[in-house]
């Protein structure tokens, strides 16, 4: 048996060994739960406020997307919703995903304090539209990011060769900072500069202003709402659904007991959606005739990612899937959706009509709720169980029962969730189209639902750390068959 | 106790084999929800006096319960009598399939 690269641990009999549930760290590559945590609770915190304000505010999808307060709501979205659980996610998985410990667990818990202050000043700065503040709250996201994306990158390169997955992950890098970086020159090019330069200037500050400047005089060729839809798809496609992608061909083989089916097509769907991703923010930046070519190669990416999907739920040894991946297998039925709109909207010389300006809302709502906000629902329920698990039972296993997994959760509850965000998603879907607030609002109201379900299965998930479910190993008559070998 | 861990007890019996069997049957995995033996997870078990070494694998290579799977069998072994010492290795070759999970567990976990 081939142990060279295997860890072993030794344990004897009259070693002090915690029984408590907040015993002292299991070694290992796995980061301590409570940074993955805190930025999934966050996270969870900013989808209920979005969908909160647009409880509040139906109006503001009634009518078309370029406004600020559409725009602070979206960045409630993708910033405080998304990118948080994106970034726990991150932080959890890689290490295990690649296996091998996170760069450092320091800078992680700095960028999460970064991240909450950048987040909530950006959405508040965006909701009073003052684009200078917006530029300051900005840039610390662009740092956060930055901590997040140096830690990830130093991870990675503590493995040898390239997997599909670590692929996957290194392009949502190149994106995210791409991201970033278009939106803060579209906060910069939306702000006026103003230099005394006759009372001597800190050569610096001139540098940076003289920087914000070429950056305003290079984005004022563009048509504003070009900019804005091209910086929106560098982080929907760019980050959020490659990121879908590539966790999904760990995952979901893992979760399901099956395999990859074919790493070729694996490795083609994600070259193709990063050329896709590539093309699309060049096309719609330029207004160009060519946007139907970028959003076919970004369709044809997604395409093979769904096949080879398919492929691996085909031939899963799980018979029945649990509904986490239901939910999230259903998102990425409803991707299907998205990029048929998409490619009907790229079109050249669609005008811009009252209607079609909604079909562009729609495309936005389907993208950010119904893509990426159903597929991390259906995966926190797979994330946040194993992380409580985690740090309430993993020093009690083999000396108590402890319970499963879904056992932390009310199933019946999560179905009821599920289906009321996919009603939520078609209703609030048919107000949009048809401009109507009152319908918006009920919508909006059974996806807060769906969030009261899931808030009760949080709490309850999370009610394992402070109440643990232990119950003594009961006698049980071994299964016919046995193990491998026994040697003596 | 004795004070050297690579050398056997004089004075305790060395643990049950079947024991150490039903101790390791008690470690279960949460996602799959059945035991790391009906799972085939432990490959070998090699006794010698007081000292037990478990040969394992896991699932998947980078599965998040490793560390969690390999504290539960140490936990375990350990508390059989007898046992001075557990050295658990964790090893994935061969790998892992749901061939080798007990056709009876396999049924019972719905599991193809």
């Amino acid at each position: 048996m081939n142990t060279a690269s295997s860890p072993s641990s030794v344990a004897r009999a009259d070693a002090p060994r915690s029984s408590g549930s907040a015993g002292p760290r299991l070694d290992g590559p796995v980061p301590d739960v409570t940074l993955p945590l805190r930025f999934v609770l966050f996270g969870i915190f900013s989808l209920v406020s979005g969908i909160v304000m647009l409880v509040a505010r139906p109006d503001l999808l009634a009518a078309y997307h370029y406004n600020q307060h559409i725009v602070a709501i979206t960045h409630v979205f993708v910033l405080g919703f998304l990118l948080s659980i994106v970034s726990g996610a991150m932080y959890q998985l890689v290490p295990i995903v690649l296996e091998t410990p996170l760069h450092s667990e320091r800078l992680a818990r700095w960028h999460f304090v970064v991240h909450v202050v950048s987040v909530t000043g950006m959405v508040a700065m965006f909701w009073v539209w003052n684009m200078k503040q917006l530029g300051h709250f900005g840039s610390g996201l662009a740092l956060g990011a930055a901590l997040f994306s140096w830690n990830i990158i130093r991870t990675l390169l503590r493995v040898r060769g390239w997997t599909v997955v670590s692929f996957g992950i290194a392009s949502v890098l190149f994106w995210l900072g791409s991201v970033v970086i278009a939106g803060l020159a579209l906060a910069a090019a939306k702000s006026t500069y103003e230099l005394n330069e006759s009372s001597g200037v800190n050569p610096l500050l001139a540098a940076t202003l003289n920087g914000l400047r070429a950056a305003q005089s290079f984005l004022a060729r563009f048509e504003p709402l070009a900019v804005m839809h091209s910086h929106a798809h560098l982080g929907v496609l760019g980050v959020f659904i490659l990121v879908t992608c590539t966790i999904a061909y760990r995952l979901v083989p893992m979760f399901v007991i099956g395999e990859m089916q074919n790493p070729r097509r694996a490795w083609t769907s994600l070259w193709l959606i990063n050329a896709g991703t590539a093309a699309t923010f060049l096309a719609v930046l330029n207004q160009s005739p060519l946007k139907p070519v970028a959003g076919l190669i970004s369709a044809s990416g997604l395409l093979l990612y769904g096949l080879e999907l398919h492929a691996i739920i085909r031939n899963r040894r799980r018979k029945t899937l649990d509904w986490g991946i239901r939910m999230f297998l259903t998102s990425q039925s409803l991707l299907g959706v998205l990029v048929l709109l998409g490619l009907g909207l790229s079109r050249p010389g669609i005008p811009l009509t009252p209607f079609s300006g909604q079909l562009e809302t729609t495309y936005g709502f389907l993208a950010i709720l119904g893509v990426a906000g159903l597929a991390i629902l259906g995966m926190l329920y797979k994330i946040v169980p194993f992380l409580v698990w985690f740090a309430a039972y993993s020093r009690q296993i083999g000396r108590t029962r402890t319970p499963a997994l879904h056992e932390m959760y009310s199933t019946r509850l999560q179905i009821l969730g599920g289906g009321s965000w996919l009603a939520g998603l078609a209703v609030t879907i048919a107000g949009i189209l048809a401009s109507h607030p009152a319908c918006i609002r009920a919508g909006t109201l059974l996806l807060a639902a769906s969030l009261v379900t899931f808030a009760f299965n949080i709490a309850r998930i999370l009610g394992h750390l402070v109440h643990p479910q232990l119950q003594p190993i009961a006698p049980r008559v071994p299964a016919s068959g046995g193990p491998l070998r026994t040697t003596t | 106790m004795n004070p050297n861990p690579t050398e056997p007890s004089p004075t305790t019996p060395p643990p049950s084999e079947s024991a150490l069997w039903e101790a390791l049957r008690s470690v279960i995995d949460p996602e799959i929800g059945l035991n790391l033996v009906d799972l085939g997870l432990i490959y070998d078990l090699h006794i010698e006096g007081g000292q037990v070494r478990v040969t394992m694998t896991v699932t998947t290579p980078g599965c998040p319960m490793v560390q969690s799977l390999t504290f539960g069998v140490e936990t375990a072994v350990l508390a059989v009598e007898g046992v001075d010492g557990v050295l658990v290795d964790v090893v994935h070759e061969p790998p892992w399939n749901p061939d080798m999970i007990l056709p009876e567990a396999r049924a019972a976990a719905g599991i193809r």
